[in-house]
């Protein structure tokens, strides 16, 4: 069964690095850039994020996330070229239609922002499995409820997917039309998603009493099957990046303040 | 049931396990929204039945943990910070369930115009912060970029947006759980019943 989730081990430090690093990282490079506010910021971030993703071996499958927001940032471009209200120099023109300098910049800085956002995020979704993220949540706090939701997802989407193959391909024997006009399409989406929608609700009580009977909700301590490898520099990375943070809100405050 | 305590909420197994599957039904509803190209997002099936079986904090608690978990690990970041769109719908909507607005037909309706206004309230700013306004859907982007040609304010412009996408992909969703509900044998609905009284006989 395939996993939804993009992690894959292909060996490098970024795998081995803790998932709570990466979030620092994901914090950092979101909020330095914000408190800054230009566009430089963005770009060294950009930079930064790539390069991460570049010795981590991951820049090509980082790639495919960022391509898929294509589209919406040129859709922005387009609609705050042309119609930006703050719009007042015109750059250029294609046919009757007129970009302005003033939309298109800040259709650039929102397109900055979202894919520094979709490649630090990146970082942590493509090296580090959802699993150990769960693991190291309930190691530091977190309640074993919630880490059994994030790795129960893992393991029923990938059983929900075959039932929906499995339902489609009966409802198509079945003559249902999957093709053609909105209203027929439309109408086909309630025989293919009730039976699945039913019967993994159905299966949840089942699994409730699975649970229950292996303990689930007993208030003893756990333990752990797989213990996280430590990385060195984890500490070290992320109290530099705390560091990195605070000093930009200082620098921030003393601009506003003085 | 009593009116007092709609927010009164069960954490046993059954509505632990209940998220989920929740969460793995909104995953599903886009997936086939996407098979059969609709025009809409149908992604939060799953946060409303939440909400309807466990209550309005069950249903928040679906929501939000719905769109973080995407968020941090299919690479879908931008969900994100929809994480609180999606909490305030299923929130809405299991106050409106435990108040008995998903008992018909009609009701149900109802109910899917109180998520569509969670949602717009919601999103409508979040929109406006990160994307410039916009949805991402094709036809309430075009109806944005109309209404900026117009040169109409811009939360106006991004309002519409919003109405155009969510309000008809909510009350689609809502009839869809009205009928999944309908569909579901009692031994499973009991269990997220909120009103029941365990009788003791020691």
């Amino acid at each position: 069964m395939k996993s939804i989730s993009l992690y894959r081990d292909n060996g490098t430090w970024l795998c081995r690095v803790h998932p709570f690093t990466k979030l620092m990282y994901i914090a950092s490079a979101i909020l330095v850039p914000l408190l800054i506010g230009s566009l430089w910021a963005y770009a060294v971030f950009i930079a930064l994020d790539v390069i991460i993703l570049l010795s981590g071996k991951s820049l090509k499958r980082a790639r495919g996330l960022v391509i898929f927001s294509l589209t919406i940032i040129l859709t922005i471009f387009i609609i705050r070229g042309l119609f930006d209200e703050d719009n007042i120099t015109p750059l250029f023109s294609i046919g009757p239609a007129v970009f302005y300098v003033e939309g298109l910049m800040k259709a650039l800085h929102t397109g900055c922002v979202i894919i520094n956002m979709l490649l630090s995020f990146s970082i942590l979704v493509l090296t580090s499995k959802p699993e150990d993220i769960a693991d190291e949540m309930e190691r530091h706090g977190f309640s074993p409820r919630f880490s059994y939701v994030i790795s129960s997802v893992f393991s029923i989407i990938p059983q929900m997917m075959s039932t929906m193959s499995t339902i489609t391909d009966a409802q198509k024997s079945r003559g249902m039309e999957t093709e053609g006009s909105l209203s027929k399409r439309m109408k086909a989406f309630i025989p293919l998603i009730t039976p699945v929608v039913t019967s993994s609700l159905i299966n949840t009580r089942e699994r409730a009493i699975a649970l229950e009977v292996r303990g689930f909700s007993s208030a003893k301590k756990r333990t752990f099957l797989n213990p996280w490898k430590k990385h060195r520099g984890d500490a070290a990375m992320t109290i530099i990046m705390l560091i990195t943070v605070i000093a930009t809100a200082i620098w921030r405050l003393a601009t506003w303040l003085l | 049931m009593s009116d007092k305590n709609i927010f009164r909420t069960k954490f046993d197994v059954a509505t632990i396990v209940l998220i989920p599957a929740c969460i793995g039904i909104n995953y599903i509803g886009k997936l086939f929204a996407a098979a059969l190209k609709l025009p809409l997002w149908l992604d939060s099936i799953g946060t409303c039945i939440g909400a309807c079986l466990g209550g309005p904090v069950i249903g928040g608690i679906c929501g939000a943990a719905n769109n973080l978990i995407y968020g941090l690990t299919t690479g879908d970041s931008i969900t994100l910070i929809y994480a609180l769109t999606s909490l305030f719908i299923g929130f809405f909507v299991g106050i409106m369930a435990r108040c008995g607005f998903m008992k018909s037909f009609g009701k149900a309706i109802l109910t899917s115009l109180v998520a569509a206004a969670a949602a717009i309230v919601v999103s409508t700013p979040l929109n406006i912060i990160f994307w410039g306004g916009q949805t991402g859907n094709v036809w309430g982007d075009a109806v944005f970029a109309a209404a900026q040609a117009a040169s109409l304010p811009l939360w106006l412009s991004s309002l519409a947006d919003e109405i155009i996408v969510d309000v008809p992909d909510k009350i689609i969703t809502l009839i869809l759980v009205y009928i999944i509900l309908k569909a579901l044998p009692d031994k499973l609905t009991t269990l997220y019943e909120e009103g029941d009284r365990i009788e003791r006989l020691d």
